[in-house]
C-alpha cells in the first residue's frame, strides 16, 4: 500500500524540482529518493560493515547445516563435551549434541523471531499509535490512559508469563506472539506524539471533509508519512526483539528443547562455563554479530533517510 | 504544588490497580498450576491435586470473577497476597527478597549515574573528535549485547584471573559466604562477592545515560542563551557548566526517577547468572512453578515501584524546570 504512495510523493517532488531547475535555467541531473538515501547508506563505512556482516550470518543461518555432517537434534554419543575439533567444528556440549549444528538452527530462530515480531511491533505500534492521536477528544484520552496502563508493569514480566505455557516445536511462534502482544506499547506513544503535528496538515483536513473514511486516510497519509520513523524503528526493533528472545530463552522461559535458539544455548553453555567453555562462546560471538550488524544498519538507515539528520554533507 | 501531586497519585493509584488487575487475568488465563501434578510420577488423585489447588486459590475449575475477588479482598483486607502452589505465602517471600535486590543495585545504579553523566558531558564537549567516537563505537557495541552474553563472559573474564592469581579473588556466585560477625572481613567478603555483577549492572546503564546526556548536553549547547553567555564573555567551559549542563540535567533527572523500577526488576538476568537469591530469581521461580500469586505479587511490586518513579519524576520536573507550570 505503501509503495504507491511513495512513488508518487517522489514523482511530485521531481516535477518540482524541474519546475524549478527550468525557471532558473540551470541544467541539473536529477538524484532520485532511492539513491540519495542508498549514497547517503554508503558514504558510512559502519553501516556497510553491518549490512556484509548480517548478509553473512542469514547465509549461514539458511546454508549452515550443509557444512556440518552433525544435526542439532541428533547427538553424537562418542563424543561428549568435546573441544572443537575437524569433526564438531565448535565442540559439542555435555548431552553430544553438536555445537555448529545447534549454533546454525539457533541464529535462524533468533533471525525469525527478531524480525516477524519487530514487524509486528511496528505495524501494531504504527496503527495504534496514530489512531490515537487522529480521532482526538474522548478517544484519545481513553487510548492514552489504556497505554499508560499497559506501560506500569514492566513488559518482561508479562512477556513471561504468557509464553510460559507455550512448548515443543510450535513455541517460537508463541514466543513470537509474547513479545509483540506486549512490545509495541513504548512504541506507539511515541508514534502518537509524532501524529500530533501530522494531523494538522492541510492535506488530512480535505480528505477528512471529503469524506474519507477515516482509517483510510490513517493507512493513506498518515503511517505512510511516518515511513522513515518506522523503517528505523523496525530495524532497530530486531535488536530489542532479539535481546528479549535472548533473555527468556536463556532463563529458561522461552524457546525449549528439543527446539533451540542462541539464547538456549548459551543457558547450556551457563552450567559448564568452568569445563567446556566452548558451548558458550560460539553462541555469544553470533549473537554480538547479530545485535550490532542490526544496530549499525540502523544507525546508517537514521542517517540516510532521516530529514533531519545533518551527518552528512551534500545529498 | 500538593494538589497537583495528589491529584497525580490518585490517578497512578487507579493506573496500578487495574494494571495489576489485568496482570492477574492474564496469568490466571496462561499460567496453569494443575500442570506442576500432572507431570507427577505418579500422578495424585484429582481430589487432592483440587484440594490443594482451591487451597491457593488458583484453581482452574473455579470461575476466574470468584478468585479474583476473593484475591482482592484478601489483599484489601489483609495486605495477605496469597499463596504459591506449595502453600507458602507469597508476600513474605518477595518481602524478604527486596533486601538482596537493594544490596545488588545500589552500588550500580549510584555508579551508572555518576559513570554514564560523566561520560556524556566529556563526549558532548569533545562532539566527533577521536574520543567520543571511540567512546561512542564502545557505547553501540555495550548497547546492543545481550545481559547475558555480557554476564557470562565477565564470569569467563573473573575465571581466568582466579586461575592466574591462583587464589579466588572474585565470587561468582551469591552476595556473601562469610560467617563470622566482624564486620572488616564480612564487609570485603561482600565486596567480592558483588564487584562482578555490579560492573555489568554498571555498564548496561550507564551506556544508556551515557548516550542520552550527550544528546541532551549537545542539544542545550547550541541554545541562543548558551551563545549570549559565549558573547557577554564567559569562558567557554563555564557557560557550559553554568548554562548549558544544568538544563541539560534535567531530562537526566527524569530518566533517574524513571530507574527505580529497573532498580528492582532490571536484574532478572543478572541474579539468575550469580546465583543471587533476589527479585528477580525469584520471579523466574514463580513463572516456572506456574505460581500465579507470586508472579503477580512481584508485577505489583514493580508497577509500585514504576509509578513511584513517575511520581518523583514529577516532582523533579517541577522543581528543577522553571518551564513547568503547575496548574
Amino acid at each position: 500500500m505503501a509503495d504507491p504512495e511513495l512513488s508518487v510523493t517522489t514523482a511530485q517532488m521531481g516535477k518540482d524540482l524541474a519546475h524549478d531547475v527550468g525557471s532558473t535555467g540551470e541544467q541539473v541531473r536529477r538524484t532520485g529518493r532511492l539513491a540519495l538515501y542508498t549514497r547517503r547508506f554508503l558514504r558510512r563505512p559502519s553501516a556497510v560493515a553491518g549490512v556484509v556482516v548480517l548478509a553473512l550470518l542469514v547465509l549461514f543461518a539458511l546454508f549452515g547445516d550443509s557444512l556440518t555432517r552433525w544435526g542439532y537434534d541428533e547427538p553424537d554419543f562418542l563424543s561428549l563435551a568435546s573441544p572443537p575439533s575437524g569433526e564438531h567444528l565448535f565442540g559439542t556440549t555435555q548431552g553430544g549434541s553438536d555445537v555448529f549444528a545447534l549454533v546454525v538452527r539457533g541464529l535462524g530462530r533468533s533471525l525469525m523471531i527478531g524480525i516477524l515480531s519487530s514487524l509486528a511491533i511496528t505495524l501494531v505500534a504504527a496503527v495504534v499509535g496514530t489512531a490515537v492521536a487522529f480521532f482526538e477528544g474522548w478517544v484519545e484520552k481513553v487510548g492514552m490512559w489504556i497505554l499508560d496502563m499497559l506501560l506500569v508493569i514492566p513488559s518482561f514480566l508479562l512477556i513471561a508469563m504468557i509464553v510460559r505455557s507455550s512448548s515443543g516445536t510450535s513455541g517460537w511462534l508463541w514466543l513470537t506472539l509474547g513479545i509483540t502482544a506486549f512490545g509495541w506499547v513504548g512504541y506507539a506513544r511515541v508514534l502518537r506524539t509524532l501524529t500530533l503535528s501530522l494531523r494538522e496538515l492541510d492535506y488530512v483536513h480535505a480528505a477528512r471533509f471529503m469524506g474519507v473514511r477515516s482509517f483510510t486516510i490513517i493507512w493513506r497519509h498518515l503511517i505512510p508519512n511516518l515511513g522513515s520513523v518506522l523503517i528505523i524503528q523496525t530495524v532497530l526493533g530486531v535488536v530489542t526483539a532479539v535481546n528479549s528472545e535472548t533473555a527468556l530463552s536463556f532463563l529458561g522461559l522461552g524457546i525449549k528443547a528439543p527446539d533451540t535458539s542462541l539464547g538456549t544455548i548459551l543457558q547450556m553453555g551457563q552450567g559448564v562455563v568452568q569445563t567446556s567453555p566452548w558451548v558458550l562462546l560460539a553462541p555469544a560471538v553470533a549473537l554480538i554479530l547479530l545485535t550490532l550488524s542490526v544496530q549499525l544498519i540502523g544507525d546508517g538507515l537514521r542517517d540516510a533517510i532521516d530529514p533531519h539528520s545533518r551527518s552528512g554533507g551534500k545529498a | 504544588m500538593v494538589r497537583f501531586l495528589v491529584r497525580r497519585l490518585a490517578n497512578y493509584v487507579v493506573l496500578l490497580f487495574v494494571a495489576v488487575s489485568f496482570t492477574y487475568f492474564v496469568a490466571s488465563y496462561f499460567m496453569d498450576p494443575r500442570s506442576n501434578y500432572l507431570s507427577r510420577h505418579p500422578i495424585p488423585p484429582k481430589a487432592s491435586i483440587d484440594l490443594s489447588l482451591t487451597a491457593a486459590n488458583i484453581n482452574d475449575e473455579d470461575p476466574l470473577l470468584g478468585r479474583y475477588w476473593r484475591w482482592l479482598t484478601n489483599i484489601v483486607l489483609h495486605w495477605n497476597w496469597g499463596l504459591s502452589p506449595d502453600q507458602d505465602p507469597v508476600g513474605a517471600a518477595v518481602s524478604g527478597r527486596i533486601g538482596a535486590s537493594l544490596q545488588l543495585v545500589t552500588l550500580a545504579t549510584i555508579l551508572s549515574i555518576v559513570v554514564g553523566v560523566a561520560i556524556g558531558v566529556f563526549t558532548a564537549i569533545r562532539q566527533y573528535r577521536w574520543q567520543d567516537r571511540v567512546l561512542g563505537g564502545l557505547a553501540t557495541f555495550f548497547l546492543v549485547i545481550p545481559t547475558a552474553v555480557l554476564a557470562l563472559f565477565v564470569v569467563l573474564g573473573a575465571i581466568w584471573i582466579n586461575k592466574g592469581l591462583g587464589f579466588r579473588l572474585f565470587y561468582v556466585t551469591g552476595l556473601h559466604s562469610y560467617e563470622g560477625s566482624q564486620f572488616g572481613p564480612w564487609l570485603l567478603d561482600f565486596l567480592q562477592h558483588l564487584v562482578l555483577p555490579t560492573i555489568v549492572l554498571t555498564i548496561i546503564s550507564a551506556v544508556t545515560y551515557h548516550l542520552t546526556q550527550r544528546t541532551y548536553l549537545l542539544d542545550t549547547m547550541n541554545a541562543d542563551y548558551v551563545r549570549t553567555a559565549r558573547a557577554k564573555g564567559l569562558p567557554l567551559n563555564k557557560a557550559i557548566r553554568k548554562h548549558a549542563l544544568r538544563t541539560s540535567l534535567i531530562p537526566t533527572a527524569v530518566n533517574v526517577a524513571f530507574s527505580i523500577a529497573s532498580v528492582f526488576t532490571g536484574a532478572v538476568i543478572t541474579e539468575s547468572v550469580f546465583a543471587i537469591n533476589g527479585l528477580g530469581r525469584y520471579f523466574v521461580t514463580t513463572i516456572q512453578q506456574n505460581d500465579i500469586n507470586g508472579a503477580v505479587c512481584i508485577a505489583a511490586f514493580a508497577g509500585a515501584c514504576t509509578l513511584a518513579g513517575a511520581l518523583l519524576a514529577d516532582v523533579v520536573v517541577a522543581w528543577l524546570d522553571p518551564r513547568v507550570r503547575l496548574s
